[in-house]
């Protein structure tokens, strides 16, 4: 990995390292207080530890220009390890505490193991730290093959994917410490947002530069979405969090804004988070891999055009639907529902490109789980998007809001369109990375979908279930007119969905690990074959390598 | 400068329909533009294209 | 030359790129959310707002970091059945002071936007530290250890100026009292409870919330809180009472 870098690289390296540790010093400093000190230590860490690394092999020899001649995916390689650690821990945490809502108990009598602080750990290590990380490791990798162009340099990329790993890690131990903004899926405190911004003006630079200097005329459509990702995130994100510290070394700030601002301003960052963390980014993974898999370009090019500028226009207007019959004024409610309406049709147009691209294709998919993971995710891809158009009209909210339905819902689109794509996307790139024939074994990768398809199924049918029962019996009354059953009724009534949805995440989570377990033998188990030495794979790599030849 | 809620209300709700048509037939102009048609062919072909490595 | 010409004609597509995206994703947002920076001008005022007293702002902290608005909403909708099961529905008045809301997403618990007064201390205080003692059959964590954690309070000032700084109208007083101010409160026999009342109105609630006055604790932050939730203006109630006269 060192060994890559030029000699002024790893100067530079170390020099940012030590600006790290830096800063890290200092907020122990004036967070001795405060569990922002905790911070500061494991800040001052990440610092030296990455300097001491560097240090190592400082003085081996520098690399030759040949390297020049190649992509540079190492960070790609590191960030796809990164993902799926991320994954079994988040998938276990969610599991956990989905367990907590059978056996209350669970939590051992300590504070850090709450359903209240792990709750935002196992949102933030899958949506951040699983998703973010497929994010950076596949963005990187499409970029330079789509403009065929070199990542600007060796050090800007890695700093991108372990500044990320340090805003992860800064996020999920402070919820267990009690460290939190309150505001969903936005929850770490100021000075972990102020990092976050580094960080991703870093990558939208190192995204940028690539793109300036491509070969290919046109910009390939997987570069507008995860250029969408980047800049919108970025809005998201300053915006949301901008909030006042009680004092540089304190932890806690309070939001800038309050009331119905503050709650349009969090649905707003809430439901595009959905949109251009969790939709667009993973849109461009699809167009590459999709296509690169099953050996065929995507249907239709204009399409997937009309599709980018629906969802970046259409989704930024649907945030208020997350706030109906709230005290938010009622034309901005129903400016959020029609946008929520109009998204159906990029939304299918999308999920419809990724079908009649495998049209004609379906051996392939019967033999490929691979492909078989992106075929699902497109199918989950419009039933989530469906579903979410529908729960955004205003009487369908008002059974679905608050109960387990939203749950549901958004587990469809994350087990069932996020995971399974980027498992999918996973599964084509790391046999194409570190120059094996295909994945250690094939036959877990088909154990991994059935485990993730049934747990994604017994979860999101617990979760309708127990969303609509309860959202019913809310609203029922008896012939005096009172309501018929207390809150604690309905709760009781929610015990057997609640086991199911558990089992369901269980079988899921081990679906992850399979999958950690097959991309690790993968990545040590060194390849028979020694002569894939070309950076750009051979499309349609299916099941075994005697199938290569098929196109 | 006091702006009042009356105007923005009103300009957010007239203004945004107009943006949303505009918006909606320039893309699907700039799509379905015949000479265009080359364009993403070839692009979505060129993923494809087999190169060693970076161009330079 | 031409090489330079169709190098400068590339790099300007990837910016209008980047630009178009943030101009495109830009507006939706624009449209909607800034006329809600206006709307003071339109909605209902309650000039009998009070503001969160240190103490309560230190349990809505307390709130905060357990993440109890991952389960409980506090923001009954305008629905016969919420309104019946949980009180008058939300006025957006009502949250103008909550840095950030606590309107919640979720209701694996019920709405606490009313809750304030509803139960004893006691109840809270027991049912805080293990709710199955109170009601055998929820699924809330317990939060036993709220009893035996001593409240930070030397801070309580900074805080109090920090809202300040974001446009909640604390006073001078309020943040140069503001640890007395919450000591003060859960301890109403002391005599600096005079200064909790004067600062922060009659309707403020004095009690010993853990019942031990003695003894300053997280759990009496919490229960402080809790009791004041929906009691901080009457608004609500007297929106409803017009509507019903209106009838």
């Amino acid at each position: 990995m060192i060994a890559q870098l030029t000699l002024i690289e790893r100067q530079y390296a170390i020099m940012i390292s030590a600006a790290v540790a830096v800063c890290g010093a200092l907020m122990i400093l004036v967070g001795r207080d405060d569990a922002m000190g905790i911070h500061g230590a494991l800040v001052f860490l990440a610092g030296i530890l990455t300097i001491f690394r560097i240090g190592e092999s400082y003085f081996a020899p520098a690399p030759s220009d040949e390297r020049l001649a190649h992509y540079y995916d190492d960070p790609s390689k590191v960030a796809i390890v990164l993902a799926m650690i991320w994954a079994v821990v988040g998938l276990a945490v969610g599991d956990w505490v989905a367990w907590q809502l059978v056996e209350p108990d669970l939590t051992f009598g300590v504070a850090w193991s709450s359903f209240g602080r792990l709750r935002p750990v196992h949102t933030t290590s899958v949506i951040f730290g699983f998703g973010g990380n497929a994010l950076i490791a596949t963005s990187l990798y499409v970029l330079q093959r789509t403009s065929r162009a070199r990542l600007p340099d060796q050090v800007s990329p890695w700093f991108v994917v372990y500044g990320y790993n340090l805003f992860c890690l800064l996020a999920v131990t402070g919820y267990m410490m009690g460290i939190t903004q309150s505001k969903e899926y936005a929850e770490p405190e100021w000075y972990t947002d102020l990092w976050l911004v580094v960080v991703w003006v870093v990558y939208f630079l190192v995204y940028l530069r690539p793109l300036a200097r491509r070969k290919e005329p046109h910009i390939y459509v997987s570069n507008w979405y995860y250029m969408a990702f980047i800049l919108v995130v970025a809005i998201l994100h300053i915006v949301n969090n901008l909030a006042v510290p009680v004092s540089l070394g304190h932890a806690k700030s309070y939001s800038a804004f309050s009331g119905v601002q503050d709650a349009m301003t969090q649905w707003w960052y809430g439901h595009n988070a959905v949109a251009f963390f969790l939709t667009a980014g993973f849109l461009g993974m699809m167009y590459y891999f999709l296509p690169m898999r099953a050996g065929r370009p995507i249907f239709s090019y204009r399409m997937s055009i009309i599709s980018f500028w629906g969802i970046t226009f259409f989704y930024m207007w649907a945030g208020s639907h997350h706030l109906h019959y709230t005290a938010l004024p009622q034309w901005v409610q129903t400016l959020g529902m029609t946008f929520s309406l109009m998204l159906l049709i990029p939304s299918w147009a999308s999920a419809g490109n990724v079908l009649l691209t495998l049209n004609g294709a379906w051996d392939k998919v019967r033999d490929d789980a691979t492909l078989r993971f992106m075929m699902v995710a497109g199918v989950f891809y419009g039933l989530t998007t469906l579903e979410g158009s529908f729960m955004a009209i205003r009487s369908v909210n008002s059974l679905s809001h608050y109960t387990d339905w939203t749950i549901g819902h958004v587990h469809a689109g994350a087990l069932g369109w996020v995971a399974m794509i980027t498992f999918g996307s996973i599964y084509a790139t790391v046999p194409w990375l570190w120059k094996r024939e295909q994945m250690y074994s094939p036959k877990l990768v088909e154990a991994h979908f059935w485990l993730a398809l049934a747990g994604t199924v017994i979860y999101v049918f617990a979760m309708w279930n127990s969303g609509i029962v309860q959202g019913l019996m809310w609203r029922t009354y008896n012939e005096s007119g009172t309501l018929a059953f207390s809150f604690i009724d309905t709760l009781v009534a929610m015990h057997p969905y609640y086991i199911a949805r558990a089992v369901g995440g269980l079988l899921f989570l081990i679906g992850g690990c399979v999958g950690a377990y097959n991309i690790w033998m993968t990545i040590k188990v060194p390849s028979a074959v020694t002569d894939l030495a070309a950076d750009v794979p051979q499309p349609a790599v299916v099941g075994s390598g005697a199938l290569r030849a098929a196109e | 400068m006091i702006v009042e809620h009356a105007l923005l209300v009103g300009i957010s709700k007239s203004f945004g329909l107009f943006y949303l048509i505009a918006l909606s037939v320039a893309v699907v102009i700039y799509a379905m533009w015949p000479s265009n048609k080359k364009r993403f062919d070839d692009a979505a072909q060129s993923i494809f294209r087999d190169e060693a490595g970076p161009w330079r | 030359m031409s090489f330079f010409g169709l190098h400068y004609r590339l790099e300007s597509k990837a910016i209008g790129l980047t630009l178009g995206i943030i101009v495109v994703a830009s507006i939706g947002g624009l449209v909607e959310i800034a006329p809600l920076f206006t709307i003071h001008q339109t909605v209902e005022d309650a000039p009998d707002m009070r503001l969160y007293t240190p103490l309560e702002l230190a349990g809505r902290n307390i709130y905060i970091r357990e993440g109890c608005y991952a389960c409980h909403s506090q923001m009954i909708r305008t629905l016969r059945d919420e309104v019946d099961r949980y009180g008058p529905y939300s006025l957006a008045v009502e949250s103008k002071y909550d840095h950030p809301m606590l309107w919640g997403s979720k209701r694996t618990g019920p709405d606490l936007a009313r809750v304030g007064e509803k139960y004893s201390d006691q109840w809270h205080v027991a049912h805080l530290n293990n709710p199955r003692d109170v009601v055998p059959v929820s699924v809330m964590p317990a939060y036993g250890w709220l009893l035996m954690t001593e409240l930070r309070i030397d801070d309580l000032g900074l805080h109090l100026k920090a809202q300040r700084a974001v446009g909640v109208p604390y006073t001078e007083e309020m943040i140069a009292n503001a640890a007395l101010d919450a000591y003060a409160q859960s301890n109403p026999d002391s005599s600096l409870a005079d200064g909790v009342t004067k600062r922060y109105g009659k309707a403020t609630t004095m009690r010993a919330f853990d019942g031990r006055p003695s003894y300053l604790t997280e759990m009496d932050a919490l229960v402080a809180y809790l009791q004041v939730l929906g009691r901080l203006t009457d608004a609500a109630h007297k929106s409803v009472a017009q509507a019903g006269a209106g009838q």
